[in-house]
């Protein structure tokens, strides 16, 4: 622009060299000030990205303070610099200056805020894809993962086998195990399209997994459960709790040849929901790797939660203790 | 009668088959245990002619109470299991016998009709014993006898071992433990990782070698770290310098 306007000037004698530099030169130094502002500022705006209208808008609206601080800069440079050499700055008349300039900075600034708003999208665009797709794998291995513990032949085969034995003593017990084990079914096969369910439920369903569990390891488990009643329409992951209970009579109950004792707390602490299944009989080895099962509760947590959720397996002085935390309002 | 030792972890399990056991006529239940130890302690003192093993228990598995068993004088055994893919089709491979849970008495009978047939032959339980050492790391752990109790030590413990007529003496560094087993079964079971043998009546583990001096007619003494001295058998010879890689 600089240059147009030069050769412009050395055509015409009324003009000296200077005066053309200085015109446009004042106007790009503004201008360019401006859009370092803008570039800065349009962090602010990228939630709008994906409604561009409003975008645009919340941009240009900077322009009503834009316009007359441009104006006032450049003109008053103009008219500094011909004072400095003694003459005197002609323009046409303010109004017309105003009208004349704004359209200008309108037009750059929409040229400006295009080129902006086409890197951004694109940007954008790209890291959504990249986190839908990592969004996407996470949760077909979470699935995946979900249905293997689903399938758990070894729990059902070995519950068969307690109640086909527990049938020649007592029928009704076998029958309330026939339908517990129904019960845990049911829920089993209806969790894959209900992600979220009350505390309540969820505790259900760990009580009809311990019953079993109970019946086929008599005197060798005691469950205590400590549940604050005010919590439980609490939602919380769809058996999600499941595993850890599993983990607490493979390795607590399973691996024991003494009694164990088990621990279900679930207690508000603050705005956070804390459970914990903790079991007796088992210790936490220094370099234990962990199992599916906690893996894939560990990135439901982080799907659903963000970091707000958590899990943590802990070692305690006789025995192993696991701890969810999850907020007790679901944020987003 | 034929006595029949019944394991499993969980109560009901073992009473219904401890229950439908009694109802046979030429059987009858010599015992049962909880754990894996338990097991071997019950198979030691009882002598069965028949144990059913549960597959999964604390502490000692099915399968490792069965790689610990001396194989010529080990009860018929049928293990017994809920889901262990891997291990089914080791039974399958090699004819040992094995029940799935759950069962009905119609395939309970079914095993109890092939254990008669089978429980006065060498074959079948030299075959369940050979397969649960395959199947697990047979070679690591040893049951010896401490007292009236039974504990695992590590092989890799152990400095020699010594035949004493149908006993072996177990020495490891601490002390000496007697054991009901064949030199040559022991050894069977623990593998070559860690012993070889240098004699009709001992075996020493490679790792407590500390010199070798000839002797005459090709016979070397063995000098251990602990101080003692074994006799190698020229027999054995080419063997053990084989392993020292010499």
């Amino acid at each position: 622009m600089i240059t147009t306007a030069l050769q412009d000037a050395l055509r015409n004698p009324a003009i000296s060299w200077w005066e053309p530099i200085l015109w446009e030169g004042s106007s790009a130094l503004a201008a360019s000030g401006w859009l370092f502002l803008g570039m800065w500022a349009r962090e602010r705006y990228m939630q709008y990205l994906d409604r561009p209208l409003l975008w645009f808008g919340y941009h240009l609206r900077w322009l009503l303070a834009i316009i007359p601080t441009f104006i006032a800069a450049v003109y008053a440079a103009r008219h500094g610099v011909y004072e400095l050499v003694g003459r005197t700055y002609e323009h046409p008349p303010w109004l017309w200056v105003f009208v004349y300039e704004s359209l200008k900075i309108l037009l750059f600034a929409v040229l400006w805020l295009g080129i902006l708003f086409g890197f951004d999208s694109y940007a954008q665009w790209r890291l959504q894809r990249g986190r839908l797709v990592e969004l996407q794998k996470a949760l077909s291995e979470a699935q995946l993962a979900h249905l293997k513990s689903q399938l758990r032949p070894h729990f059902f085969f070995n519950a068969l086998n307690t109640i086909s034995a527990l049938m020649h003593v007592d029928v009704e017990r076998a029958d309330r195990l026939v339908t517990g084990l129904g019960d845990l079914l049911h829920i089993s096969l209806k969790s894959g399209d209900q992600e979220m369910t009350p505390l309540r439920e969820e505790l259900r369903s760990l009580e009809l997994y311990a019953r079993i569990m109970q019946e086929r390891f008599r005197n060798r488990v005691t469950i205590r459960w400590d549940v604050d009643p005010g919590i439980l329409e609490t939602p919380v992951p769809t058996l999600l709790l499941q595993p850890l209970l599993e983990n607490a009579f493979k390795h607590g109950v399973e691996r024991s040849t003494v009694p164990v004792t088990i621990d279900v707390t679930a207690r508000r602490d603050g705005d956070l929901l804390d459970i914990t299944v903790s079991n007796t009989g088992s210790r936490l080895a220094e370099d234990h790797a962990e199992g599916v099962g906690i893996r894939n509760c560990r990135e439901r947590l982080s799907i659903i939660y963000g970091r707000a959720g958590s899990l943590q397996l802990e070692g305690e002085p006789d025995g192993v203790a696991a701890r969810v935390r999850i907020p007790l309002t679901r944020a987003t | 009668m034929i006595r029949v030792l019944i394991v499993d972890d969980e109560a009901p399990a073992r009473e219904k088959l401890e229950r439908w056991v009694a109802e046979q006529p030429d059987m009858e239940v010599a015992g049962s245990a909880e754990d894996g130890l338990a097991a071997a302690q019950r198979i030691e003192s009882l002598r069965p002619d028949v144990a059913f093993l549960d597959i999964q228990m604390a502490g000692l598995s099915g399968l490792e109470v069965a790689a610990q068993l001396e194989a010529s004088s080990a009860p018929l055994i049928v293990f017994v299991t809920a889901f262990d893919e891997h291990a089914v089709k080791a039974f399958e491979l090699n004819a040992v016998d094995y029940l799935l849970k759950p069962y009905d008495k119609e395939r309970l009978l079914r095993t109890l009709k092939r254990v008669r047939e089978r429980v006065g032959g060498g074959g079948p339980r030299t075959a369940a014993v050979a397969t649960a050492r395959a199947q697990t790391a047979s070679g690591e752990r040893l049951l010896v006898p401490d007292g009236e109790r039974l504990q695992l030590i590590d092989s890799s413990s152990v400095e020699w071992l010594e035949a004493d007529d149908n006993y072996v003496h177990v020495h490891t560094r601490a002390r000496s433990y007697l054991l009901r087993r064949t030199l040559q079964d022991l050894l069977t079971q623990l593998g070559e990782r860690y012993f070889v043998r240098i004699h009709k009546s001992a075996a020493v583990n490679l790792s407590a070698i500390l010199s070798l001096t000839p002797l005459f007619k090709g016979d070397y003494e063995v000098e251990l770290r602990n101080g003692r001295s074994v006799r190698l058998s020229r027999r054995y010879r080419d063997a053990l310098f084989a392993r020292m890689g010499r």
